[in-house]
């Protein structure tokens, strides 16, 4: 059950990063360039990069986590990046910054109560799935191999 | 068992990297509205009309962000791409309700195209934004840059041009086409596509855009094409 529940939730996060990556690459990079200027946290020479290339990455970590090869390291680097990003939401907020998440293409709107909730429990799933294949990885038995049988003659 | 979780990890990454850069760009809705959507030559219009990129520029005269941009990056933009023949440049009126003198300042703006004066009246009413916002004394703030002639003009044709708007709600069932959600709001022109690009930015990542974009449009293909 506990097993079922981990890939469930890998399988979650994996489709969450999917749709941003794909939400964002449909759109023209200075979309997303224009939602990363607005946190302020970049200089403007790492723009264009960062909005031609973060959606590729978001792809392929989230093609990454679904198999479950080293499912705890990618499942460590989508919480580490969903960390970032609640982190730069807060950062923005604080500093009275009128921003465009952008996080799933444009049309996001600005950062409010339903983005914290939101963020939150995505970094929540994510901490949980992290912890769950860590401690899956260091049992002596994975929960998914099964048990050799012996015959008792 | 390892066997089929390797075919779990490639087969769709094969799926994803073969279809990806294919999908069709959001932009691409209202290519065909293009050449419709700009009306002929007018006040609102400049740069050569057969530049290979377009720029329109979706503004409401009290939003803070479209002063910024139009003060900020508009300049600079005339300057490399619309006066060089790069880039045709057109500004389209987007009055959000949620602003009290909006359209007001829209009427001033465009009773001063009229008139030829529409360049000079429309960067006053951003410069001088903070002023008139705060009591909607938009005649006062174009006063100051306009003869005393030319404003009985622009007086008379905001109080009585009955058809002053009309462009204005060309622009604005414009915009709702382009699925607008804010202004500024830039739509980049090229090669039959609409690309719509939400919220202010700095001028450097523009420019950036606009050289690939130019550089895309090889000879022979214009703006409408």
């Amino acid at each position: 059950m506990l097993f079922a529940l981990l890939i469930a939730g890998r399988l979650g996060i994996a489709a969450i990063f999917l749709y941003a990556g794909i939400a964002k690459d449909r759109e023209p990079w200075l979309q997303f360039a224009v939602s990363i200027e607005s946190f302020k946290i970049v200089p403007e020479s790492w723009l264009e990069p960062l909005a031609r290339d973060l959606p590729w990455c978001e792809i392929a970590l989230g093609i990454a986590l679904i198999p479950g090869i080293l499912a705890r390291w990618f499942s460590l680097i989508a919480t580490g990046m969903l960390a970032w990003f609640l982190f730069i939401g807060i950062r923005a907020v604080a500093k009275g910054l009128t921003v465009d998440c952008g996080c799933f293409g444009s049309g996001g709107g600005a950062i409010d109560a339903k983005w914290f909730v939101e963020h939150a429990a995505m970094l929540a799933l994510g901490l949980a799935v992290t912890a769950g294949e860590f401690l899956r990885a260091r049992s002596p038995k994975r929960e998914f191999v099964a048990e050799p049988t012996r015959s008792a003659g | 068992m390892e066997a089929m979780r390797y075919l779990l990890l490639f087969v769709p990454a094969l799926l994803l990297t073969a279809q990806t850069p294919a999908a069709p760009k959001k932009t691409s809705a209202h290519g065909a509205l293009t050449a419709a959507s700009i009306p002929a030559k007018n006040f609102k219009e400049s740069g050569s009309p057969t530049a290979t990129v377009g720029v329109e520029i979706y503004t409401d005269y009290q939003c803070p962000a479209c002063r910024q941009l139009y003060l900020d990056v508009l300049p600079s933009l005339v300057a490399d791409f619309v006066a060089t023949g790069k880039v045709h440049l057109l500004h389209r009126d987007f009055p959000l309700q949620m602003h009290q003198f909006s359209k007001l300042a829209t009427r001033y703006a465009n009773a001063a195209g009229t008139i030829g004066k529409y360049e000079i009246v429309a960067n006053q009413i951003f410069v001088s934004q903070p002023e008139w916002e705060l009591n909607g004394n938009v005649d006062a703030a174009v006063a100051k840059v306009l003869s005393p002639a030319d404003m009985e003009k622009v007086r008379a044709l905001v109080k009585n041009d009955t058809h002053l708007d009309d462009s204005v709600t060309v622009d604005v069932a414009m915009g709702n086409q382009d699925h607008l959600t804010q202004t500024p709001t830039l739509v980049i022109v090229a090669k039959g596509k609409r690309d719509v690009i939400g919220g202010g930015m700095p001028y450097s990542i523009l420019k950036q855009y606009l050289n690939q974009k130019l550089a895309q449009c090889s000879v022979g293909c214009s703006l409408r094409c």
